[in-house]
């Protein structure tokens, strides 16, 4: 029996702003199992970054909120508990690492500070115990001579040995759960691959559990267990990684996979998604996707789609199921 | 490789400022010599009036001054004697000019130096307070308040804090008593109007500069991250965001040294008869005591030429992005 | 002069504009010279810095409004919701109104008159121990405020309405002018020295240090001793060393915009020509010489009144600083005197720190007005 760590519970956060409440994330669940990779999917605004902020309790609170749901962490509601108690989740049980290393890490602190900062804050260990822990897993993520960048500072490292610095820093108090957020976007290619293999290579030497939050589609092949596919702040589809890309059953999913260029068809346009994704200020009413999917019937402009079974694992939000 | 960089930087600094003083000295001297009426008219018209003899004096004077000299040489004197710290005579006080400083030179500093103190402390706090809690009551009056404090004439907070404390309440002297040693507390005392009146403004753009400072640092990501890593709040805040606002507050408040601070001060010390170097200066305008003026008017432009120059360092120091060039 | 050959002549020196400074600025030199060497009294001093900065107005600021007529009422749109900057431009606008008009209405400032002299503003009275020549003692006589003079007298008794009237005159007249020469000659300075970069740049930026490291009160107290106190000349003193903050604004925005990816687009669509890469630089920085002239203004009525206040005013000429100073004096007994310049110039400060915020919003395209 597989034991689930995560639960979001049809969670809804929700942005009060001067233009009118945006629904940032209208109603998604899932679960998420001990020692698996989830990848949540979507384009960019589908409300992936937004569930993973509201599962820390992170969003800024002048204009967002949690509005419903439930976010289940080892039984314990996420969502109604209090400022104390996620703080001490946050950086121990559940991390979470960022897509844009230069902005998210600290400039003016040194990297060894910033990662001996939060293992000091949640391990009991001395000052040379924590350096000496840092330095271990800086060495751990990849990085050469690492009591030499420990002293470094953030803009003095590449790219990509910026990323692999806060993977370090996300990893220092060893987590249940490592929550990433698009870390390979803002990243060159050859170095994507490298973050990518440093992902398998934790998953397995340290059996973490990892929400891996992407645009996407490649890498969600190579890494992921799971897809929960977004769109509009809701979920479309859920399934397997293999079984997802074999067998698409959602228009959006199976739109997605066939806009990702292929290297062995000549001289095919690219393909595109015709439209462009819906205000979530105003929602339309019925399924989200409808003013852009091929495949629309009368039903989809007027109800919601329900949640369909296709097969074990694999779950449908649309219409035509 | 840290600590050479440093020293380095500020050798170049140093050099630099040696440069920028050469650059005060020389306007002021030239605009001394542009000036319609030379030191030795000015010095004149006094002996006139008080009934002297002039051509003696007059001869004196040419040579004291080597106004009877090219302009060149004049200026190499002029530097020579600076440098020597021969900075000339006050007639007006009877006092070798740097005397004359020694002996006044703690009184605008005690002035400065409280001021700055309380406006520091608490316009730094208020603004910190301000921008976590934007958008709150306390945000909109503390704003409020800066902004008059930055538009309310200092000279005349002056004079409206004599007439409301002084005139009319009685709780306080008219005028700046030096007979009471600088470390009582009745010195503390009658320097609370004087303090009050430089600190406002001061304190509402420490608000201000806080405020906004503060306010850019909070957007930024690795607020986020520090949240993240699941640090109280009260640290986000004190430390991570603070310890990047600190940059430009400390270029802001080092550029408004020159403008805001020493010009207020000078204005105090005449409004509440401190003793100190504007006061001093001021006497010596109306007295045409040219010496005294030039020195009051370098000290001031070297001073913020000193304090410039460890401002700088300190923000290298305090921001590493700019050490690794 | 064919059309070309203006166009020509135009590129070469930075503009249509410019074009047409150079014979207004030669004029105006010559005029100049002239006054001083074949002693004519022409225009006063005052007159020339108004004609100069006059003439500097019109071809670079009333111009490009009236032509940029759509962007000018799209920027007012968005300073109407300021409502405390148009609180303040009404009150600006009321002064204009009273140092224009109020002249006509009120008696000469400057005529002493020491029968009224003491009289408070209408609604107080004060108590003075007044010597009576017939019964040769003295008693305590209570004076109250009157209409005739409804803002009260000093203690030569002149009319404290008709002295803030002047005085408001002086500080608009020296907060135009001295703002209009400090940041000609600042956007001057720093536009070349970003424009033509290298050496000159090095060496403009060394000068504008030094001038910067003079404490600027200080700076002002020191040349008005060693020159005189004239207004015109103190207008003029004001100008010229109040520059150097805007000439350091303005160069690291020109700098900037140098740089910034539209001014490239514009380049790559073929337009290398300098003068229309200036064309596209120029309404950048306007925007931010509008704000900084606006938000110099109050620095400047205040230096300006600063100096009255300690003495070293034009003594032929009331502003509000030298009210102040004669309040000072006699703070016992004709308090008023002290109170009000004070209120007139921290109303006229306030409201110029909020126009020039609204505006600084307005402009602002990342915040929401």
């Amino acid at each position: 029996m597989k034991e689930v760590i995560l639960s979001v519970k049809n969670l809804k956060t929700y942005f009060f702003t001067k233009r009118g409440v945006v629904r940032a994330v209208d109603g998604i669940s899932f679960d998420l199992v001990k020692g698996e990779c989830l990848c949540l999917v979507g384009e960019s605004g589908c409300g992936k970054t937004v569930t993973a902020l509201s599962i820390l309790g992170l969003i800024d609170s002048p204009p967002g909120r949690v509005v419903g749901g439930e976010i289940f962490y080892d039984s314990t509601d996420l969502t109604k508990s209090s400022a104390e108690k996620l703080r001490h989740i946050r950086g121990k049980e559940i991390a979470m690492i960022f897509q844009d290393a230069q902005s998210a890490l600290n400039p003016v602190f040194t990297i060894g500070d910033q990662i001996v900062e939060q293992i000091k804050l949640h391990l009991a260990v001395s000052q040379r115990g924590a350096k000496e822990r840092a330095i271990g897993l800086l060495k751990e993520v990849g990085i050469p001579s690492p009591e030499e960048v420990a002293g470094y500072y953030p803009h003095q490292l590449s790219g990509g040995m910026r990323q692999r610095a806060m993977i370090a820093m996300g990893l220092s108090c060893d987590p249940q759960l490592l929550i990433a957020d698009e870390p390979t976007t803002a990243v060159d290619v050859t170095i994507k691959a490298q973050i990518i293999d440093l992902f398998q290579k934790l998953k397995e030497s340290r059996r973490m559990s990892l929400l891996f939050i992407t645009h996407e589609l490649g890498i969600v092949s190579e890494i992921g267990d799971r897809i929960v596919v977004m769109y509009a702040g809701r979920v479309a589809e859920t399934a397997p990684a293999a079984e997802l890309l074999k067998n698409p059953k959602h228009p959006y999913t199976s739109g997605l996979i066939r806009c990702l260029p292929d290297i062995t068809q000549e001289g095919e346009r690219l393909e595109s998604i015709p439209g462009t994704v819906p205000s979530l200020v105003n929602p339309p009413r019925g399924c989200l996707f409808h003013p852009r999917c091929n495949r629309a019937m009368a039903i989809c402009r007027k109800e919601e789609p329900p949640p369909v079974s296709i097969s074990r694992g694999h779950t449908v939000f649309c219409h035509l199921y | 490789m840290r600590k050479t960089w440093l020293r380095d930087y500020i050798i170049k600094r140093l050099f630099y400022a040696v440069i920028i003083a050469w650059g005060v000295l020389t306007i002021t001297f030239l605009l001394v010599r542009l000036g319609p009426s030379s030191p030795a008219d000015k010095y004149l018209t006094n002996l006139a009036a008080r009934g002297e003899e002039p051509t003696q004096a007059i001869e004196a004077i040419e040579a004291r001054y080597g106004l009877d000299k090219p302009i060149y040489e004049q200026y190499v004197d002029y530097m020579g004697n600076l440098v020597r710290g021969d900075w000339g005579w006050s007639f007006s006080t009877s006092m070798p000019v740097t005397g004359l400083i020694k002996a006044h030179w703690i009184y605008s500093f005690q002035l400065i130096l409280l001021s700055t103190i309380l406006a520091a402390l608490i316009g730094i706090f208020i603004g910190i307070y301000s921008a976590v809690r934007q958008y709150s009551k306390t945000d909109y009056i503390a704003t409020f308040f800066s902004f008059i404090g930055i538009s309310i004439p200092n000279f005349w907070l002056g004079v409206m804090l004599i007439l409301l404390f002084s005139v009319q309440l009685g709780l306080f002297k008219t005028y700046y008593d030096t007979s009471i040693p600088l470390l009582s507390l009745a010195n503390l005392k009658q320097l609370i109007l004087p303090v009050v009146t430089l600190g406002t403004g001061m304190m509402a753009g420490y608000t201000r500069y806080t405020r906004s400072a503060m306010l850019d640092n909070l957007r930024k990501d690795f607020v986020r991250t520090a949240r993240a890593k699941g640090l109280p709040e009260r640290t986000v805040i004190g430390k991570h965001v603070f310890r990047n606002a600190v940059l430009p507050l400390v270029t802001i408040i080092m550029f408004d040294l020159g403008s805001i601070v020493f010009g207020g001060a000078y204005l105090t010390e005449i409004i509440f008869g401190i003793p100190g170097l504007g006061r001093i200066s001021f006497n010596a305008i109306f007295a045409d005591d040219y010496a005294v003026v030039v020195a009051i008017t370098l000290i001031s432009a070297l001073l913020v030429l000193l304090i410039n120059l460890a401002t700088d360092i300190a923000y290298a120091y305090l921001d590493p992005r700019i050490r690794y060039d | 002069m064919t059309k070309k050959r203006i166009k020509r002549l135009a590129g070469r020196v930075g503009g249509i504009k410019n074009l047409i400074l150079i014979p207004l600025a030669a004029l105006w030199l010559l005029t100049l010279l002239l006054d001083i060497f074949v002693v004519e009294k022409i225009f006063t001093p005052l007159g020339y810095l108004y004609i100069a900065i006059g003439i500097l107005a019109l071809i670079y600021v009333v111009w490009p409004l009236y032509s940029g007529r759509r962007l000018v009422d799209y920027y007012w749109q968005r300073v109407k919701k300021n409502r405390l900057a148009v609180g303040g431009l009404a009150f600006i606008l009321f002064l204009i109104l009273l140092a224009l008009i109020g002249p006509f209405f009120t008696t000469d400032p400057t005529a002493a008159n020491f029968e009224e002299k003491n009289t408070p503003p209408v609604g107080f009275s004060i108590e003075e121990s007044v010597y009576h020549a017939e019964t040769g003692q003295f008693i305590t006589k209570a004076t109250s405020g009157t209409w005739e003079h409804p803002l009260g007298t000093d203690n030569k008794g002149r009319d404290l309405l008709a002295m803030l009237i002047s005085g408001a005159g002086v500080s608009l007249q020296v907060g135009l002018l001295a703002t209009g020469i400090a940041v000609a000659l600042g956007t001057l300075i720093g536009v070349i020295s970003a424009y033509l970069g290298g050496k000159v740049d090095n060496i403009l930026m060394r000068f504008t240090d030094v001038m910067m490291t003079f404490p600027f009160f200080l700076l002002l107290v020191f040349i008005i001793f060693i020159f005189g106190p004239s207004l015109a000349f103190i207008v003029l003193v004001i100008g010229l060393t109040g520059w150097t903050g805007t000439a350091r604004l303005i160069r690291s925005e020109t700098l900037s915009l140098r740089t910034r990816e539209f001014i490239l687009a514009a380049k790559a669509l073929g337009a290398s020509d300098g003068r229309i890469v200036l064309a596209h630089l120029i309404p950048n920085v306007v925007s931010l010489i509008v704000v900084i002239a606006t938000l110099s203004i109050p620095g400047v009525i205040l230096a300006e009144a600063a100096l009255s206040f300690i003495g070293l005013g034009d003594p032929s000429v009331t502003s509000w600083g030298m009210i102040l100073r004669a309040g000072q004096q006699s703070l016992d007994i004709t308090w008023w005197v002290a109170v009000v310049p004070g209120v007139m110039l921290f109303l006229t400060v306030l409201a110029f720190n909020f126009v020039g915020d609204g505006l600084r919003d307005a402009f602002d395209p990342r915040s929401s007005v």
